[in-house]
This record gives structure tokens, C-alpha cells and sequence, in this order.
């Protein structure tokens, strides 16, 4: 009984979806008078880019809104539930206190650097390097509507296959061998590197490690109910273009890297999308990547790309803290227990498993079998770093307290 | 008037034999502790402690006015106990004495940790049993389930549920119940568990840690830098001792196994057969099995008992910075890498001991089972079977808490001990003749 509703429920809500996709110009989010796809640096330094700038602001302060309403909301819900009422406020409030915090690795910083120069590349790479190398496509969110996009994204012709079959036989060859290089070379390390849109969802995650909000807690339910959804948005995203469609409509980078670039063209549902997406990867990281079409597809390819996780099944004591720390719920990285390789169609090598695993060489993240970034109990446990200012102000030190009776 | 006045005298007269039997057993652990060679400079805060509680029995080492709370699994967690301004005490007993005195009161087949619990429940003369403000029994086995009845009556006590497995659901429960917990705590301590509070409390549980994951790390680099039953004894201590006054000591400890390693300095010239010590918990000071080995001429090089260097090893991996991250935080750590023979499923076990084997150089398994003990005893086929495969030698020990099997134990270890020299390959042995 309750697993017929689930489906129906399942079944409802991808239907829900792919309408939405499908009517998705029927419901502007922002329209501008005029579009205009002009880039260049004059633009970007004028009064003008500030208004092609306003429907995005738009959207962060709705989604802003949406996340203090949603704390807000939790907080009350928690206060008036009996059994949760006497740690609402402590759970509900943003402490001044810090909780035990390792020390950034460097493979973190480097990421966070790729990742943000990447996303100026991609963004704005045209007007600084030319548009040399635009007819390579990259499997990233980066919206190819954006002209200055120093490369393509793979996105746009994945998205509408009926045009790229229309286009020159070179162009078709350069399309998929670029595309399959990037992905048998990265991987889905692409979404973890690359992606502006998972930038984005960093960024968001990073303000709510800030203020200490707290997440949502997700189990293995949750990312069950996700996976039809995932599914239902891969169909949607390779077959609305022979249904008469536009993904793009849909999407929700849309509304994020055209208008950064000063392009103003109009938002639909992708308008409405990227709040959902903001708020969303406030308070589950990388809410977006886990139901990505692009990543999905990508993830087809996991056994061939040069990114691998590895996993010493002995050192492994199964304390599931990288299940926990894992934005995308993979399981199985803890469960192994017989094969090295624990790469998963889902990892998106963002190397949060090994940051969080206190054994020593338990995980390890290889390019082309080179060890790029390996556990280890020291950096886990450089956290843990004693009697700081706060314990001192708390009373505690190093001598000895101790009175007899 | 007679009558009762020699009623009184017989129960003097029966403290005095509990008090003077209970402190000649652990001093007489304390000192056979003390004359095994090869202790670490730095050792003596430990002893000291253990000495504190059983042979001046004396509470445990704490500020005055600090609560105590009683813990009786590790899988209670003491980061929430020091959040709420209390010092966590382990008080699964390894006593003599008491066993003998619960033994009239728990069923035949319970298990000799869970009798001495209630051998002191009953005389009611450790002080560290009396001053603790709450227990919190994790329900690991039946016999702690009713244990925790029969310590209802004098102190207040909550029990935890321990799920048969290890799943997301499992997980969530436990994380509600955590938070049952931290409320029971406050009420008891009077103090408010705060984000600042819990933070800290993990810095000092964090701390402690971080000296034992060194002092594991040292071992592993040369078995022969210090004995077991020193390292048992260290551990034990930890039970009585606030986290970061048993860091601190153990920081002592490790800077002296440092200066051993680096002058190559060793407890022993030969090469002992090493031994890995696995099962149910070894408690002070029910030590006679560590000391047993270690008196034969083995060396206890790895410990897997709950009471030992397993206890503590798994650190809470904060993965969100949020009240509700920590708490998730302390369920997932309690759970999952938790190798309790009492999850269903427990082959994770069984990779641990594969890791410590290999890691510390292990020539032999000794399987230590309290009589009683159901769940290690259910364990050991599957761990005979792998180990096996491995071509480990494992022996099971059936032991009680009682000094009547101590010769029997001894011929058996003594025989493992030969068995393992035998296998390993002759040093400075003259070579066999061959060739007349």
C-alpha cells in the first residue's frame, strides 16, 4: 500500500516536472524589454550592467528570504514539538563558539582556486583570452547563451540533439571527441572543479557552515526518493528537444551565467529553478549535483575516467563519517569491504570523503594512479587542537585541577 | 540489645573482609603491575589512579563540586557528559571481591563483569560507584539490560538502546536519543549543554585522543617499546581519570616511548612472540590474563577489548559545523565503527583484527571469553575460521573472576607461547647438523 502511493507520488512529481520543463516559456520569471547579447568590457563597466544584474539579485534576496523563512520556520516547529523543544533554541541560534575544525588541506584550496578561476573562464574567459578554443565543448553547467564562454558546454547540443545533427560533420566530431577527452580525462572531477553551478552551491553551502546553520541530515531514504527524479531529468533533458521543447527554459544556469556576463535575455522557470537551487544547496550541499542530468550522463562513463577514489578495505573501521560528509550519498565508500576501487557513477571527487576519514591511508584520491590526496588521522585530529582561548575562558588548563575529598 | 549489637559487629566485621580482600587484590594487581620491567617513565599517574580507586577507594580525581556520571559502555558518549559540566567514570568492574559478593545475587550464568557491578551495587562501599549522580547504561547484552534494573533502586539511572545494526534509521534513533540524554544530563548536572559547552567538550575528548592515536602510533612502530599490560593498565586508568588530565599523562608517556624508539631501547633484547589480545572487556584488575602472558615470556603487542585501546580510537568526525552536526556527529561514531559483537552483523570485526595483525606484526590471537559472556563467545568460530586462513594461531580462554584458574590458564598460554616459538624461525640457535 505504502509503496503504490510512494510510486504514484514518484510518478506524479516527474510527470510535474517534465510539464514544467515543457510549458517552461509559458511562465517568465523576468522578461527584459529587449534582449541582448552583446558582451564586451564597456558593457560589463557601465551603468547598464547593474540593471541586467537585477533579475539575479532578484533571486538571491527571494532565495534569501526563502532560507531565513525556512530557519525561521524549523526553529517554531521545533519549539512547539514536545520532544524537541528543549534544544530548539540552541539549535535555532547562531552560536559564537567554534566547533573543532581541521586544517584546510591543500588539495581544498586548490580546488576552491580551480573552481573560481574556472568559473571566471567560463564566464568571462572570451573577453580576456579570446574565443580561440570555443568549438571545444566541456560537459559543465556553464550556459552556452553566455557568446564569451571561452569554450562551449557540452550542454546546449546535448540538450538539443535535433540541431546538432544538423550541423557539419567537424563540428560533430569536435563536439563528442571534446566532450568524451574531458570526460575520460576528469571524469565527473569536472563537477567538483569546473562547474560554475557547483560553485554556486559551494558558495551557498559555505554561508551556512558560517553561520552554523544546521543542514539537512539526509539518509538513504531521501537520496532514494531523489534517484527517480535524476532519472525523469536525464529524459527530460535529452528528449525535450524532439517534444518541441527548450531546455533551456528550464535550466537553472541560465539565470546565472548570461547575466553575470551582462547578456540580458529572459528568465522563465529557470528564474524560479535557480531559488529552489539556492536555497536547496543551503541546506543540503550540492543539493543540484545530485539530480544533475549533465553529471548523470557523465557518470555513465565512471569506469574509464583517470579520476579514481581508492579505498584500503583493511584500514577501513566502517565509522560512515565519510558517508555523512559525501554531498552526494554514496554509500558503498564505507560498506566495501573486498575491492580498492570504491569509484562510484555519482563521486563527484570532491575529496570531502578523505578530508573526513580518520584512518590513515583508508582513502585516497588517485589521478591516473597517482596519489593526489590521501586520509590521514594527524589532519583529522588537527582539529582537535586543545585548550584554546575558548577552554581557557571556560576554566580549563593544562595543570592539574584535581582536589582530594 | 545483644542481638543486635551482634548483628552490627557481623556487619562490620563483613565490610572490613569486603574492604581488606578488595584492596589486597588490586594492590597485589598494582604490584605485580609495577615489577613487570619495561614500564615508561610516566606510567605513574595511571597506576596512581588505579591505586586512588581500589585501594584507597577514594572517588575519582575530580574538582570539587564536579558530578560525576557513571558510563557503562563505551558507546555512551562522554563528550556529552563533559558538555554538561560532569566527568564521565566507566564503571564496568573487573573486581574480585565483588564478584564474589554479586554472585550470590545475579543468576549462575551471568556474566562475572555484570555480577561485580552488582557485588558493589549491594555492599554499597566504592565511592566512586556511590557519588555518581546518573548511570547511563548503553543495553548492549541482556545482562547489562537487567543490570541497569538493579541499580535502579539507589541511583538514577538511564539506559540507552543499542540497535541491532547499523543503518541510516538506526542512526537517526540513536541521534534522538542522544538528545534524551543531553536533557537527563542537564537535569542531573543543573547545567545547560550548550553549542559552546559541546565544542569544547570535544577539544578535551579530541585531545585525549590524539595522545592515544600517537601512543598507538608508536607501538605499531616497534611492538617491543612497551608491554601490554602497561598499556592495558594506562587505558584502564582512562576510566578515572577526566580526558584531559589522562592526555596529558599519557602526552608524558609517549614523549618517553619517543626517546625509546630514537635510542632503539627496547623492554626485552629477545624476540617474544607477539600477541594480539582480543574479546570481552579485561577491566582492573582483573588483569591476570595480560600479566599471565607477559610473565611467560609472550608480549601482549595488540589489544582489541573495549576497555582498551578500542574504547577510545574512533574519533567524532564533525562533517556539519551545526549543534545538530555535533550530536550526529557523537551517534554516528558510537554506532557505526563500533566492533561490539552486539550489532547482528559484526564482520567488521573481523577486518580489524586482520588490520591490527598485520600492522603489529601479530604471531598469535588470544581470545578472551568471560565465562558467561555470550556474544564474544559466538563471535570466535568465525574469527578461528578467518584467522585460521590466515595461518594465525588463535586460542580460546574461558576465564571468571576468581584466581582458581589461574594455573590452568597459565599451562595453557605457556603451551601457546611454545607453539609460537616453535613456528618462528630459530634466532641464535645453532644450526642443525647435517651432512655426516
Amino acid at each position: 500500500m505504502r509503496s503504490k502511493r510512494k510510486i504514484i507520488v514518484t510518478v506524479l512529481v516527474c510527470a510535474g516536472l517534465a510539464a514544467l520543463a515543457y510549458f517552461a516559456w509559458l511562465l517568465p520569471f523576468w522578461e527584459f524589454a529587449s534582449s541582448d547579447f552583446e558582451v564586451s568590457w564597456d558593457k560589463i563597466f557601465s551603468w547598464a550592467y547593474l540593471k541586467t544584474l537585477l533579475p539575479l539579485g532578484i533571486i538571491i534576496a527571494l532565495s534569501a528570504a526563502g532560507i531565513v523563512l525556512t530557519v525561521k520556520l524549523r526553529k517554531a516547529l521545533a519549539k512547539a514539538d514536545k520532544q524537541t523543544r528543549r534544544f530548539a533554541e540552541i539549535r535555532g541560534s547562531r552560536p559564537n563558539a567554534a566547533a573543532p575544525k581541521q586544517k584546510p588541506a591543500a588539495f581544498m584550496v586548490i580546488r576552491w582556486i580551480v573552481m573560481i578561476c574556472s568559473a571566471a573562464v567560463l564566464i568571462f574567459g572570451g573577453l580576456i583570452f579570446g574565443l580561440g578554443v570555443s568549438s571545444l565543448s566541456i560537459p559543465v553547467l556553464s550556459c552556452p547563451w553566455n557568446s564569451e564562454e571561452m569554450t562551449s558546454s557540452s550542454c546546449y547540443y546535448l540538450s538539443h540533439l535535433n540541431e546538432l545533427f544538423e550541423l557539419p560533420i567537424k563540428n560533430i566530431l569536435l563536439f563528442f571527441g571534446s566532450s568524451v577527452l574531458f570526460i575520460i580525462l576528469l571524469g565527473r572531477a569536472i563537477c567538483a572543479f569546473l562547474c560554475p553551478l557547483g560553485l554556486v552551491q559551494d558558495i551557498t553551502d559555505r554561508i551556512r557552515r558560517k553561520t552554523k546553520t544546521e543542514g539537512l541530515a539526509m539518509n538513504d531514504r531521501m537520496y532514494g526518493a531523489l534517484k527517480p527524479i535524476k532519472w525523469a531529468l536525464v529524459l527530460i533533458f535529452i528528449g525535450l528537444c524532439f517534444a518541441g521543447g527548450n531546455f533551456c527554459n528550464f535550466c537553472p544556469m541560465v539565470a546565472v551565467a548570461p547575466i553575470l556576463a551582462g547578456i540580458s535575455t529572459s528568465l522563465y522557470v529557470s528564474g524560479f529553478l535557480l531559488i529552489f537551487v539556492l536555497i536547496g544547496s543551503f541546506f543540503k550541499r550540492r543539493l543540484f549535483c545530485t539530480v544533475c542530468p549533465l553529471g548523470t550522463l557523465m557518470g555513465l562513463f565512471h569506469r574509464i575516467s583517470l579520476f579514481r577514489v581508492k579505498k584500503d578495505c583493511t584500514a577501513c573501521t566502517e565509522c560512515g563519517a565519510c558517508y555523512e560528509a559525501c554531498p552526494m550519498g554514496i554509500k558503498q565508500i564505507y560498506t566495501e569491504r573486498s575491492k580498492a576501487d570504491v569509484t562510484d557513477a555519482n563521486c563527484i571527487m570532491c575529496g570531502e570523503c578523505v578530508r573526513c576519514c580518520p584512518e590513515d591511508n583508508a582513502l585516497s584520491l588517485t589521478f591516473a594512479g597517482a596519489k593526489i590526496y590521501t586520509s590521514s588521522r594527524i589532519k583529522i585530529m588537527s582539529g582537535y587542537e586543545p585548550f584554546t582561548k575558548e577552554s581557557e575562558a571556560a576554566g580549563y588548563d593544562r595543570t592539574d585541577k584535581g582536589t582530594d575529598p | 540489645m545483644t542481638v543486635q549489637t551482634r548483628e552490627q559487629t557481623r556487619e562490620q566485621r563483613q565490610i572490613q573482609r569486603f574492604t581488606n580482600r578488595e584492596t589486597q587484590t588490586s594492590a597485589k594487581y598494582l604490584r605485580r603491575l609495577t615489577e613487570l620491567t619495561g614500564a615508561p617513565e610516566g606510567i605513574e599517574p595511571f597506576l596512581e589512579t588505579l591505586d586512588r580507586i581500589y585501594v584507597r577507594m577514594q572517588g575519582a580525581d575530580v574538582p570539587k563540586g564536579t558530578r560525576t556520571i557513571g558510563t557503562y559502555c563505551v558507546m555512551a558518549p562522554q563528550e556529552l557528559i563533559y558538555a554538561a559540566g560532569a566527568v564521565p567514570v566507566k564503571l564496568c568492574s573487573g573486581n574480585y571481591t565483588a564478584f564474589s559478593v554479586g554472585d550470590d545475587i545475579a543468576p549462575r550464568d551471568a556474566c562475572p563483569l555484570v555480577k561485580a557491578v552488582a557485588g558493589f551495587k549491594q555492599t554499597g562501599l566504592m565511592p566512586v560507584y556511590e557519588d555518581c549522580s546518573l548511570m547511563i547504561v548503553p543495553i548492549t547484552c541482556d545482562c547489562k539490560k537487567k543490570i541497569a534494573g538493579m541499580l535502579g533502586g539507589s541511583c538514577e539511572v538511564m539506559t540507552l538502546h543499542i540497535p541491532a545494526s547499523r543503518g541510516d534509521s538506526d542512526i537517526d534513533s540513536f541521534v534522538s536519543q542522544l538528545y534524551d540524554t543531553a536533557e537527563r544530563l542537564e537535569a542531573v548536572t543543573g547545567q545547560r549543554i550548550t553549542y559552546a559547552s559541546l565544542a569544547e567538550s570535544f577539544r578535551r575528548v579530541g585531545y585525549a585522543q590524539q595522545e592515544l592515536s600517537r601512543f598507538i602510533r608508536l607501538k605499531k612502530q616497534d611492538p617491543y617499546l612497551i608491554r601490554g599490560s602497561h598499556a592495558m593498565a594506562i587505558m584502564n586508568a582512562a576510566a578515572y581519570m577526566s580526558a584531559e588530565k589522562w592526555g596529558l599523562a599519557l602526552h608524558k608517556v609517549n614523549e618517553n616511548l619517543k626517546r625509546r624508539a630514537a635510542a632503539k631501547q627496547t623492554v626485552t633484547s629477545k624476540k617474544l612472540p607477539r600477541i594480539l589480545l582480543t574479546g570481552s572487556p579485561i577491566v582492573f584488575p582483573n588483569l591476570k590474563i595480560p600479566l599471565l602472558i607477559e610473565e611467560s615470556g609472550g608480549i601482549v603487542a595488540g589489544d582489541e577489548t573495549c576497555m582498551g585501546e578500542r574504547g577510545m580510537w574512533d574519533p567524532a568526525v564533525i562533517t556539519d559545523n551545526s549543534f545538530d552536526g555535533m550530536m550526529r556527529a557523537l551517534a554516528n561514531r558510537a554506532l557505526r565503527p563500533c566492533p561490539c559483537p552486539t550489532f547482528a552483523d559484526n564482520t567488521q570485526r573481523i577486518f580489524r583484527l586482520k588490520q591490527l595483525i598485520k600492522e603489529n606484526k601479530i604471531q598469535g590471537v588470544i581470545y578472551h571469553v568471560l565465562r558467561g559472556c555470550l556474544v564474544y563467545d559466538f563471535e570466535y568460530r568465525r574469527i578461528e575460521e578467518e584467522l585460521g586462513s590466515l595461518g594465525v594461531p588463535v586460542i580460546r580462554l574461558e576465564s571468571d573472576y576468581n584466581e582458581e584458574d589461574v594455573e590452568q590458564l597459565r599451562i595453557r598460554i605457556e603451551a601457546f607461547i611454545e607453539l609460537i616459538k616453535l613456528r618462528q624461525p630459530a634466532e641464535k640457535r645453532t644450526a642443525v647438523r647435517s651432512g655426516f
